[in-house]
């Protein structure tokens, strides 16, 4: 049933830089693919409905519901997910100011927080703090009570001015 | 009431904090932030199967046939059972709770004749892969006769129709008490106050569903069986009681876990079939619940009525309490703590509260219905209880003519220890003071001036006060005083190494409360060296350390005491060798700050490290019989009963054109005695109450009158999200326990405990000027709207129709 020609497709799309091929069924999620067939267990299902935020990534630098999306849709696409975040040494500005405003607690939504964070950092480097909440409200935590990630997002986005602006005075 | 003598195991050293109190950051962190976490879902085991659960989509129903053929010819499936493969193997498990008038039910592990709720499981298949599985569920051959739902407690309790046969009367529990002369205090009361309070059903949704992976080894007979459970060794225990495993060759694994709230502390049919599955198809099996499954088969919780009554003096002061609870239990008591968790924890442990009431009665009912069994929820049975308890206080407030403060002040408990009307001793507490924070921190007569000007402006503000003291570091003691006879005890095992750094690990799974952190904190000022040279495993494995459960706020204070007792053996060997190399008395050695000292003489000293190593290596340190295991296990239960307090107050401002209740602020006060580390408390303090909210304006499950659950996903589910959540001013007092190690208490359920009468209170504050009060969760639009137009919506008035009478013609 499965393997007749028209449910399976090839894709091949870049995920945190690198190539990943397969031929898969066409009603593999992209969030399955990421996980299972990538082997990148950082993306988080927490409702497979598309409400709750956690398998959130970044196709072409655009917040997306990896569990809403199907993979052959990301066919030749770019993913950004939450293992590129930081260099393999140390965490980014981002993520350390979670750990320093404790804006998590169990982690298990904050990957999905975490790269919607990173979009809105990125097209808006200088976020109000309506601005965090509006963009990160779709996004749901049992733990926190929200507060220490809007602080979090806050704290990120002033270092980064601060970094700006200690660039520019050297 | 009986009482327990002093066993070894609940005495802790003293230790001098360094670690402890400060703002350590989570060692958890950095995995968890960079998708390096290790949930159940990312574990996969070479050669797994996939399993699915088909679930009964009616409430109430006989099974006339049942055909699961098609589902076995299926492609990629490998097995499929009905109730009927699983019986020989297992009858179900036993729902029974030790007080008098408990009916125990048995929950079996797929239904087999009669199906009573919705979401009840009814077949399983192991598949190739979750699709192939779930593919398969749906060519299953089954037909049903459908018997009438009970959806409603009153209905039940009038025994219209009966929810489950195995309780031909519904009945669950029934039993009560009374405590001095209550009737005697109604009767000579200046006034009575009293009402009925609704707490609705809610889903604890952790964001992690459940999750259930079983291998077993047909050639070593082991059993590997991976739950994001909050009682591995409960379940481990449960896996040799209920289908028979050698205790021996069971291991029950535990990753990391994305919440857990209660509803992870129980043990589900789940975790006992995929044992059976593995070993039936000799390969590892996976099970992950979706989201639906979550909402629909999960324990539920809160669900029950409460009729509270206060006989009050004529200084306003609370002379008896009366407490009825009548709790929705579900279709079964989910085991372990069975439907006594809301109505008799309610009644039991809340109604005297911070007050001192020389009397108390009450009476507890938990009835059957066609709906999901109700299990623990983050502070079972004390938010209902703490609901009804303080909103009711507001309300003699009112009828007094007092502030929400003073009429608190007027009847707080001033002297300690106090013991209330059923025995239960409370050594210790900051509760008037609590009151007198959290009014300073509102600044009440400021708050009234503008709630007094934004009125005039057609705006509605509200302040409302909850105040509260909890249980917490469940254990032996605070079973006995609360008149059971369970037995708690956790161990845990430090171990030095030759460099003076530790590892510790816990019998507690951690569900992210930062468990690994703390115990590290209390560790390492045991052991006088730095946190950041201690590493702890929380009970990643049954093989490791014993635990009695991540339940009942108990994480802190007997992880963290078991981690002190086995670190404090250690110590006392760190310090011999420390001292045969200063050539000092041991009792002179202190360890702090990474150094070995003689007490006052700081240049006197050796590193830990260099002790450790000596230890390890240069049998020449070592005093005379030094015996040179640096490895210790311990274990810990408290002494005595202990309990944390505080208080909530929440500003909220009602929108007339919505109803939508918009929360402006929360000001919170917490004693939970020594604070291990403040953003850990003040994280559990927001999310305990950002629950609370949820609970009280936002979260509903609902069921039409046929017992469909009609909110099976987050878009009718719904949680409270960041944009409608308030800012927090917390403040802390300690006021230290006696018999924890360095006077910690545990407080992870407080704020779920005491936010909804919190909210209650400050929205029946703003509706004042409509004269109306609301009791009943949640606080939805339709309720708020209809009140501020004069009118009340409530569940608790039940229907003619549900209690048996004649609808008028």
């Amino acid at each position: 049933m499965s393997d007749t020609p028209e449910e399976r497709m090839d894709v091949s799309m870049s995920i945190n830089g690198r190539t990943y091929r397969a031929n898969i069924e066409v009603r593999k999620t992209l969030a399955d693919f990421i996980r299972d067939d990538a082997h990148l267990s950082g993306t988080k299902l927490g409702c497979e409905h598309g409400v709750c935020g956690a398998c959130t990534v970044l196709l072409n630098d655009s917040p997306a519901r990896s569990c809403l999306t199907l993979a052959v849709q990301a066919n030749g696409d770019q993913v950004r997910t939450v293992e590129s975040l930081s260099d393999g040494h140390d965490l980014s500005p981002l993520q350390q100011a979670f750990r320093e405003q404790h804006g998590l607690q169990c982690g298990f939504c904050t990957a999905g927080i975490l790269m919607s964070a990173s979009a809105l950092l990125e097209e808006n480097p200088h976020p109000t703090r309506g601005d965090i909440v509006d963009t990160v409200s779709g996004s749901l935590c049992r733990c926190t009570g929200y507060q220490t990630i809007i602080a979090a997002i806050e704290q990120a986005a002033a270092e980064s001015v601060h970094d700006s602006s200690s660039t520019e005075d050297d | 009431m009986q009482t327990i003598k002093t066993h070894q195991h609940m005495t802790t050293p003293v230790i001098a904090a360094r670690s402890v109190g400060s703002r350590v950051l989570r060692s958890e962190d950095p995995r968890l932030l960079s998708g390096r976490g290790e949930f159940i879902a990312d574990i996969d085991l070479p050669g797994q199967l996939h399993v699915a659960f088909v679930r009964s989509p009616v409430a109430h129903a006989r099974i006339t046939h049942m055909d699961l053929s098609g589902v076995r010819d299926c492609e990629g499936v490998h097995l499929a059972w009905s109730g009927d493969d699983v019986l020989p193997f297992c009858e179900g498990i036993v729902g029974e709770f030790a007080v008098e008038g408990c009916n125990p039910t048995t929950m079996p592990l797929l239904a087999r004749g009669e199906v009573v709720y919705v979401g009840e499981p009814i077949a399983v298949v192991v598949a190739e892969s979750r699709y192939a599985a779930e593919d398969a569920c749906e060519l299953i051959d089954w037909e049903f006769e459908e018997l009438p739902a009970v959806t409603d407690a009153h209905a039940s309790l009038a025994v219209l129709n009966v929810a489950n046969s195995q309780l031909p009367n519904n009945l669950g529990l029934k039993g009560g008490g009374s405590f001095g002369d209550v009737a005697g205090a109604f009767e000579r009361a200046d006034k009575v106050v009293e009402g009925r309070y609704y707490t609705g059903r809610v889903s604890a949704s952790p964001m992690e569903t459940r999750g259930v992976i079983a291998k077993y080894g047909w050639a070593s007979k082991s059993v590997q069986v991976w739950s994001n459970t909050q009682m591995p060794h409960f379940l481990r225990y449960m896996l040799t009681a209920y289908l028979g495993f050698a205790e021996q060759d069971v291991e029950v694994i535990t990753p990391d876990t994305g919440g857990g709230f209660g509803q992870k502390a129980h043990v589900y049919p789940e975790e006992l079939i995929l044992p059976l599955l593995s070993r039936e198809v000799d390969c590892p099996v996976k099970w992950i619940e979706d989201r639906r499954e979550n909402l629909m088969a999960a324990a539920h919780a809160h669900e029950q009525f409460i009729d509270i009554a206060y006989a009050l003096d004529n200084d306003g002061r609370i002379t008896g309490v009366r407490t009825h609870a009548l709790g929705d239990g579900g279709a079964y008591h989910a085991p372990p703590w069975t439907m006594a968790v809301e109505p008799w924890c309610a009644v039991v442990m809340t109604p005297t509260g911070i007050y001192a009431a020389p009397t108390a009665e009450y009476t507890y009912t938990a009835v059957a219905t066609n709906k999901t069994p109700v299990g623990a929820y983050r502070g079972v049975g004390y938010m209902a209880g703490t609901l009804a308890r303080e909103c009711l206080a507001d309300d003699a407030a009112r009828a007094l003519g007092l502030s929400p403060f003073d009429f608190r002040r007027l009847n707080v408990v001033r002297e300690f220890p106090w013991t209330n009307p059923q025995g239960i001793v409370y050594d210790e507490g900051s509760w008037l003071e609590s009151i007198d924070v959290v009014e300073q921190m509102v600044d009440y007569p400021a708050f009234l001036q503008r709630q007094s000007e934004l009125r005039k402006k057609g705006r509605y503000l509200g302040l409302g006060l909850s105040v509260f003291v909890e249980s917490s570091g469940e254990s032996t003691a605070t079973s006995l005083e609360h008149g059971l006879g369970d037995v708690y005890h956790d161990t845990a095992t430090v171990r030095l190494g030759p460099n003076g750094t530790a590892n510790v690990a816990i019998g507690l799974s951690a569900q992210g409360q930062g468990l690994a952190t703390t115990v590290a904190q209390m560790a390492a000022d045991t052991l006088g060296i730095n946190v950041e040279d201690v590493s702890v495993d929380t009970a990643r494995s049954t093989a490791h350390a014993y635990g009695s459960g991540t339940l009942g706020s108990r994480g802190a204070v007997i992880a963290s005491g078991a981690v002190a007792r086995a670190a404090g053996v250690i110590r006392e060997k760190v310090r011999a060798v420390a001292a045969s190399m200063l050539e000092a008395s041991p009792d002179d050695i202190e360890l702090v700050d990474g150094q070995a000292m003689i007490k006052g003489v700081s240049s006197s000293s050796v590193s830990v490290a260099d002790v450790a190593t000596a230890i390890y290596f240069d049998i020449d340190s070592w005093p005379d019989d030094f015996e040179p295991s640096l490895e210790a296990t311990q274990a810990y239960d408290t002494s005595r009963a202990m309990f944390s307090n505080g208080a909530h107050a929440i500003v909220v401002e009602l929108d007339p054109e919505t109803g939508f209740i918009r929360f402006e602020n929360v000001y919170s006060v917490e004693d939970c005695g020594t604070v291990i580390n403040p953003n850990i408390v003040e994280g559990q303090i927001r999310g305990g109450v950002v629950q609370g909210i949820g609970a009280s304006a936002f979260e509903e499950l609902a069921y039409d009158e046929s017992g469909q659950l009609l909110t099976t996903t987050f878009l009718d589910y719904g949680l409270p999200t960041m944009d409608v959540v308030p800012p927090f001013v917390i403040h802390h007092i300690e006021t230290p326990s006696k018999h924890s190690a360095a006077g910690v208490k545990g407080m992870g359920e407080s704020g779920l405990i005491a936010a909804p009468a919190a909210v209650l209170n400050a929205v029946n504050d703003a509706l004042s000027p409509f004269g109306v009060v609301l009791r009943d969760l949640p606080l939805t639009p339709e309720k708020v709207l209809a009140a501020m137009a004069g009118g009340v919506i409530t569940t608790s008035a039940p229907t003619a129709e549900a209690v048996g009478e004649d609808r008028p013609k």
